[in-house]
């Protein structure tokens, strides 16, 4: 199970996307979130996902490695791509089906709009195939220093948000184990009505719910033992360094997403 | 390794705890521990070991009596100060993983402590390279087994450069193999007389590697001896629920039937048997 699990582990090739200031990731990252909510047309999503595709090589990774990080969405895929043809009525007609009518323009906006998806969850995956969740943690406190002013404390939320990242694993294994066990004693979620899936399912969160307190228990004595205190200053091991590359690679975001306002 | 006017590591006074006062973990326990010496704590499951080893890591607050560490009384206003002293590995490898990876892992008591970044480095890496575990630092948890994880747990504590290490159960979620590796490691951690080490286990290896057993028994000190005479008393390891190594378990039967050898490790109980087969 764990090693389909994507999410959150790195790819180490050496590009020089891998050496990119994570800061400048994350802010790449946002700017591209609003470039693809910006595709609105075929030429622009041909551009982005040029654009796409050009930083994926870049990173020497597979790209089958970002096909497979988008593929855990394809129901929602699915999904955005058949709303649009159901509620869509621009163009043509090409097919009829009572009252309801499935018109070109319904499937020309469902494509792009799941592609807009696929696009944006195997990109987004270039963060976290490039950077390891220390640097990663270390950009995002970086990102949010500025918000201190207003009493929030980036430390502490990346610090929460790499623990939580660092037992998904953990609490999954966990959770697979259970279900295990629930099946040996004859309770197969697999073979079950849906209905008692469901109540299944709570028995088995409290388990898994019980299992992550105790861990956490374990976890803030391990924390505490190695002299953690909550506010206390600490220094950082993963050094920053903001480069001329940082800039230009935030800037060809910028690019982007004027590129798509004019092709819309 | 910094030592005190009285070469103690710990001295307990009359030391009591209880969560709640109807029913106490532990109760007068005295004893102290000489620097640079190797302990082993032992007791059936449920008599306070644990609750003790956190006393002395400083993570509890003793009820009443006092516990002095390094001669420094513990209290709430020096526990800050002595802490960074202690290092504690404890038994579920997992869930005293708190980095991403074993390098991020070793450094996060590290970065606590404000060191420079360069000495960060160089400690991550000089620590790593001494549990053999340089080949993984950019490792996540989930790629690791759980003797590697244990090295990951105790490279994290070495790199803190603490005096006093205490093992609760450390071992007792690996298998044999890596059981025998972690046992090597804290022998040879001894050997370098920089630690005080207090271990709490039940692995018979481990304790006859030790100085010195203390027993606790029901929240109470049964027993303060040396690993070779808590082997010897089987009263007393049935209390503990302790079997003696198979060496060991021969050579107290043999003692019954009126043949003393003597012999340290299985190769010389098996140098001391032969010769009375020939013999014959």
């Amino acid at each position: 199970m764990r090693n389909k699990l994507l999410f959150g582990r790195r790819i180490d090739t050496g590009s020089w996307v891998h050496g990119l200031d994570p800061r400048a990731k994350l802010t790449g990252m946002l700017l591209y979130l609003a470039a693809i909510v910006l595709v609105g047309s075929w030429r622009a999503l041909a551009l982005a996902a040029l654009f796409s595709l050009t930083y994926m090589t870049a990173t020497r990774i597979p790209l089958k490695y970002y096909v497979k990080a988008a593929k855990p969405l394809w129901a929602l895929m699915v999904f955005i791509f058949a709303v649009q043809c159901l509620t869509v009525d621009r163009g043509q007609v090409i097919w009829r089906l009572g009252s309801w009518a499935l018109y070109t323009g319904g499937l020309s906006s469902g494509f792009i709009a799941a592609s807009r998806m696929a696009l944006l969850v195997s990109f987004t995956a270039i963060l976290t195939f490039t950077t390891t969740p220390g640097l990663l943690n270390q950009g995002l406190a970086g990102v949010l220093a500025p918000f201190q002013r207003i009493g929030l404390k980036p430390q502490r939320l990346t610090l929460m948000m790499s623990i939580a990242l660092r037992f998904i694993p953990t609490i999954l294994e966990e959770t697979q184990k259970i279900l295990k066990a629930q099946a040996a004693r004859g309770a197969d979620l697999k073979e079950l009505p849906w209905r008692e899936k469901g109540r299944m399912l709570v028995s088995l969160l409290v388990p898994v719910t019980v299992g992550a307190f105790r861990r956490a228990e374990e976890l803030v004595l391990s924390m505490e033992s190695r002299g953690y205190t909550i506010g206390a200053p600490r220094t950082e091991y993963h050094r920053l360094g903001w480069s001329r590359r940082d800039t230009w690679f935030v800037l060809s975001y910028v690019a982007l997403i004027a590129a798509v306002l004019m092709l819309r | 390794m910094t030592m005190n006017s009285t070469g103690l590591a710990y001295e307990l006074q009359q030391v009591s705890f209880s969560y709640d006062p109807e029913h106490p973990v532990l109760s007068d326990l005295s004893f102290s521990i000489p620097q640079g010496s190797w302990i082993s704590l032992v007791g059936p499951n449920g008599c306070g070991k644990s609750t003790l080893a956190r006393l002395l890591g400083g993570l509890l607050a003793a009820n009443a009596g006092t516990i002095i560490v390094e001669g420094t009384p513990l209290l709430k206003e020096t526990v800050q100060q002595i802490r960074p002293r202690i290092g504690m590995v404890f038994q579920n490898p997992d869930n005293q993983f708190i980095g991403a990876t074993v390098e991020e892992d070793i450094a996060f008591g590290l970065e606590g402590r404000c060191l420079p970044r360069e000495e960060m480095v160089e400690r991550v890496h000089r620590y790593a390279e001494k549990l053999e575990i340089g080949h993984l630092l950019s490792k996540h948890p989930s790629e690791l087994s759980g003797g590697q994880k244990q090295r990951v747990a105790i490279a994290a504590i070495l790199a803190l450069e603490p005096g006093i290490l205490i093992f609760d159960e450390a071992s007792s979620m690996l298998d044999e193999r890596a059981r025998g590796e972690l046992l090597a490691i804290l022998k040879e951690m001894k050997g370098s007389g920089r630690y005080t080490m207090i271990s709490i286990t039940h692995d018979a290896d481990e304790i006859l590697a030790s100085d010195r057993a203390i027993v606790l028994h029901k929240g109470g000190m049964a027993a303060d001896l040396t690993p070779r005479e808590l082997f010897g008393d089987e009263a007393l390891l049935d209390a503990c629920r302790l079997i003696a190594p198979y060496g060991i378990r021969l050579l107290n039967e043999l003692r019954k039937r009126g043949i003393d050898l003597s012999a340290e490790s299985p190769k010389e109980v098996a140098d001391a048997i032969w010769p009375l087969y020939s013999n014959r």
